[in-house]
């Protein structure tokens, strides 16, 4: 397909890395030279120079023919334009990142009247996923399949955890009563693996297991992991994710307190959010932090504009002895270096943006076969989860798996048929109207039918 | 640097140039002159360097960064050439090796140079090889490797930059492999028309495949020792000096008659100067040479040949520019600098960059009594920027240093006067192929020695590739481990 993006931003950056590794046509727009020359050297794209909202520059780029225009630069209004016009022009559908509240209120009608396909909230979707880590505190990261009914956790392995140290096939006969979830995939060392029964866990990994929401929970109730309620939260950073977030937890009944180092953005927030408790200073001060009372918190998120300062704060956030340590970080680079310091939960705005354009991107690829209702990038985007639905005419409806051909580097993690979660093994089969989760460890999948073949 | 890499790439390129000579020895089969054990020898030579550097060298990284680009292009057109002139010494040809490394070169970088004396009874399957080495080097080896090769990861953007000419490399399609497989086509179809037209010329079509080839890749070897005048024929003039044009002018605008019409590929600025220039030329040299010709239309006809073939950078001759008055073989000295179109198979300094460069003086001379009025110079609608500015000024440095050097170099021998020894680097060095005095275009390069066929053949390499890929190749940073 034949996809513009407009920005050679963090986020039309990444983005664009992976639309080429998927074989499509990119063209970027962005009027900084700089960006574009560099950009230019590193990726295998057509690169415009000018700005996205203009006509001609857009008809340079030959939005006519485009499949796809993704607007991702700093400026909301230039995004929405962008979108406005290059949909006049011809392109068939439009995507935009949308970010400032203000609009996000009346997202549907602004949506209606420019012709945006889909708008990304970055900071929204950021938000919404710390919440849920706040609500399980023992996940590094949640997903959720099969609209809610299917939850995905990944959680690292600790000496002490039952589940280490023993193949995956014994472990129902040595610990009968663990709740039985599906071990989906593994990273040790930087490597993802897709366990088989021979496989041991090992202290130290990050493993991710699916299944139906309460046998999660069971399960980690099992591994004595899932006593901890969040009630106290320090939030560092006033910016978006921060209002986006208090929003939804505190109506959860979480306390929050919100550093905010800008007196008159502070002020504007106190306004906002009443019942946050908002203090205005440097929230890498480590003597501010422990007098307003670090120590006492249950979670602690660190959401600067700048990585480094989320990680330094994070990493003393953990060595207080706060039990739930969340940081920003959008730097791929970074997340290797820091792994095993204790900072297990990092959540990246401009990966889930990213995640969420693919997404839509490959639900289009092909508008025969059966599209991509979910798609969840594990690990750096180093292992996928997507979801389909099987269609009545695939080949492979009603046939055991165990004769069908599967491909290498996929597992079929989970069936949900009719509200029931099966975790699947060689006997069962595929019905037409079953949603499907697929495990895909670094190939590109967007048909079902490029998974299971007859 | 990643050696591995650069071995990798290596090796298929020679690979690529084995599976290039097959057809040579086809033809060299069907005509049985005795050439096919040669052509074998040399394909037998290339598939056992090739294909053990191909599959042992392993590249575990195989993204590119500038330094194995520019490594790889320069490396590879030096490999080419090496083993691009066995044939010519296993048939007994050329069978000095440098005589045969110079008429390599001068066939992959277009230039049609030559050392080769005896043309009539010469075998046809080396010298469709010669002729092949033309095409080839003109579109660039490796726009047809990464054309062939499945993709070889983002950054390949290096590679054809360091190998097609002009400022800046102007992408037309998203992906670079399409991009070297459009460019391919637009080249291929060109020739065959070319060669349609010179077989309804008149041509047999053994020389009308070597006159396409030779026109295609704007190199100039010819079959015949009197090229293209040989064959005394307006018709195929005609048809020669408009392909000639047609291979100088930038393949991008080709493709931009596809995707936006005429009135589009039309609007190029460098193609206007191109034009300009080649009316120009044309137009004062048919007045300069008239008393030497019948009529008028003798004279614009030679007159618009030579220009068009020098323009281009080909080199192919219908009348001896050398006996011309002093005022048209300046001119043509001139235009041996300028060149054709960026993006094109042609060589010199290139039409935009002289363009550019125009106006860049016109500004220089504005700022002297107006200093404090803002000014940009604008090339093809876009406003050029001062680095990029720079970036021309200093190349049509080096490449005059560079012209110099050769000449001083050529000289070192003391066999010819200076106007052979100047116009021979130059020719050289902007891929033309005749020069003036003793190398001029019913001449040959055979009266220099080794050495100086050494230094021509270093020009002919470092003017194909814009001289900076060459040059790096002498810089010791370079061949550092990463």
């Amino acid at each position: 397909m034949r996809i513009l993006v407009v920005g050679d931003g963090k986020v039309g950056h990444t983005l664009a890395e992976q639309l080429i590794r998927e074989e499509h046509d990119v063209i970027i727009i962005d009027n900084n030279d700089a960006v574009l020359q560099r950009c230019e050297d590193a990726l295998d794209v057509l690169c415009i120079h000018g700005n996205g909202a203009n006509a001609r520059t857009l008809m340079d780029a030959g939005v006519d023919k485009a499949d796809i225009l993704v607007a991702a630069t700093a400026s909301d209004e230039i995004n929405m334009l962008c979108c406005l016009i290059a949909k006049r022009l011809g392109a068939q559908y439009t995507i935009a990142r949308i970010r400032d509240p203000e609009y996000n209120e009346s997202l549907a009608l602004l949506q209606h009247e420019t012709g945006i396909d889909m708008a990304v909230n970055p900071e929204r979707a950021t938000a919404l996923e710390i919440s849920r880590l706040l609500r399980f505190p023992f996940a590094n990261n949640i997903e959720y399949f099969a609209r809610g009914q299917v939850e995905m956790v990944e959680f690292r392995a600790q000496e002490k955890d039952v589940v280490v140290g023993c193949p995956l096939r014994k472990l129902n006969t040595r610990l009968p009563e663990i709740p039985k979830v599906l071990y989906a995939a593994v990273e040790r060392e930087g490597r993802v693996m897709i366990p088989n029964g021979d496989f041991i866990i090992l202290p130290g990994d990050r493993v991710h297991v699916a299944g139906e929401m309460m046998t999660v929970t069971n399960y980690f109730r099992f591994l004595g992991k899932h006593s901890l309620r969040i009630k106290n939260v320090m939030l560092l950073g006033g910016g978006r994710i921060s209002y986006y977030l208090a929003k939804v937890i505190v109506p959860m009944g979480i306390r929050v307190a919100m550093i905010e180092i800008n007196p008159a953005k502070a002020a504007s927030l106190s306004e906002a959010l009443p019942h946050v408790n908002v203090i205005q200073g440097d929230g890498t001060d480590q003597e501010l932090l422990e007098q307003e009372g670090l120590q006492q918190m249950d979670a602690f998120v660190a959401m600067c504009d700048r990585d480094e300062e989320n990680l330094m704060t994070g990493l003393f956030a953990v060595k207080q002895g706060v039990p739930k340590v969340i940081v920003k970080n959008n730097r791929v680079g970074y997340a290797d270096i820091i792994s095993g310091m204790g900072l297990d939960s990092i959540v990246s705005p401009k990966a889930s943006t990213c995640t969420a354009i693919l997404r839509y991107v490959r639900a289009r690829v092909n508008g025969e076969g059966t599209k991509v209702e979910r798609l969840y990038r594990l690990m750096n985007g180093k292992a996928e989860a997507l979801e389909f639905i099987a269609r009545e005419e695939d080949p492979y409806i009603g046939i055991a798996l165990k004769d069908l051909q599967v491909r290498p580097g996929t597992l079929i993690a989970v069936i949900v048929r009719q509200g029931k979660v099966i975790v699947p093994f060689g006997g069962d089969h595929i019905e037409a109207g079953d949603r499907v989760v697929i495990i895909a460890c670094e190939t590109v999948i967007n048909d079902l039918n490029e998974v299971i073949h007859r | 640097m990643n050696r591995l890499l650069v071995g990798y790439l290596l090796g298929a390129i020679l690979l690529v140039e084995a599976a290039a000579m097959a057809p040579a020895l086809l033809i060299a089969l069907i005509y049985g002159d005795g050439d096919a054990m040669a052509l074998v020898k040399s394909i037998l030579a290339l598939l056992a360097v090739g294909l053990p550097l191909r599959f042992s060298c392993k590249p575990r990284e195989r993204n590119f960064r500038a330094r194995e680009g520019f490594l790889v292009v320069a490396l590879s057109w030096v490999a080419l050439s090496a083993f691009g002139a066995l044939p010519f010494v296993f048939s007994g040809e050329l069978p000095n090796y440098e005589d045969a490394f110079f008429e390599a070169v001068s066939g992959f970088t277009t230039t049609g140079a030559t050392v080769t004396t005896h043309f009539e009874g010469a075998p046809h399957g080396v010298m469709f090889w010669r002729s092949f080495t033309h095409w080839i080097g003109g579109m660039g080896v490796l726009v047809l490797t990464l054309a062939l090769l499945p993709k070889m990861g983002g950054r390949t953007s290096h590679l054809v930059r360091a190998e097609s000419p002009g400022p800046t490399l102007s992408k037309i399609v998203p992906k670079i492999g399409d991009m070297a497989k459009i460019l391919y086509v637009i080249y291929l179809v060109l020739t065959m028309v070319e060669f349609g037209l010179l077989m309804a010329a008149g041509m047999g079509p053994y020389d009308a495949a070597i006159h396409a080839m030779g026109t295609a890749g704007t190199g100039g070897f010819s079959n015949y020792s009197a090229s293209v005048g040989y064959f005394q024929s307006g018709w195929i003039d005609l048809i020669i000096t408009v392909f000639m044009l047609i291979f100088g002018t930038n393949f991008a605008l080709y493709y931009r008659i596809f995707t936006g019409g005429w009135r589009d590929a039309l609007r190029s600025e460098e193609l206007h100067w191109f034009v300009g220039i080649f009316v120009l030329a044309t137009g004062l040299i048919t007045v300069i040479i008239l008393p030497q010709y019948d009529s008028w239309v003798q004279a614009l006809r030679y007159a618009g040949f030579q220009v068009s073939s020098v323009m281009s950078t080909t080199g192919y001759a219908t009348a001896d520019f050398n006996l011309w008055p002093v005022a048209a073989k300046m001119i043509i000295v001139i235009l041996m600098f300028i060149g054709s179109c960026a993006g094109s198979t042609a060589g010199g300094i290139k039409v935009c960059r002289i363009g550019m460069m125009c106006k860049q003086g016109l500004r220089a001379v504005r700022h002297t009594f107006q200093p404090r009025k803002v000014q940009t110079v604008r090339f093809e609608g876009k406003g050029v920027s001062e680095g990029l500015v720079q970036e021309t000024a200093t190349f049509i440095f080096v490449y005059v240093a560079m012209v110099l050097l050769g000449a001083l170099l050529v000289s070192l021998e003391g066999n010819f006067d200076l106007e052979t020894n100047f116009t021979a680097a130059l020719t050289c060095m902007s891929n033309v192929g005749p020069g003036m005095g003793a190398v001029g275009p019913v001449e040959d390069f055979t009266g220099y020695g080794p050495f100086s066929k050494v230094v021509l053949s270093l020009l002919m390499l470092a003017g194909r590739l814009e001289i900076f890929p060459m040059l790096a190749l002498f810089h010791p940073a370079i061949w550092k481990k990463q």
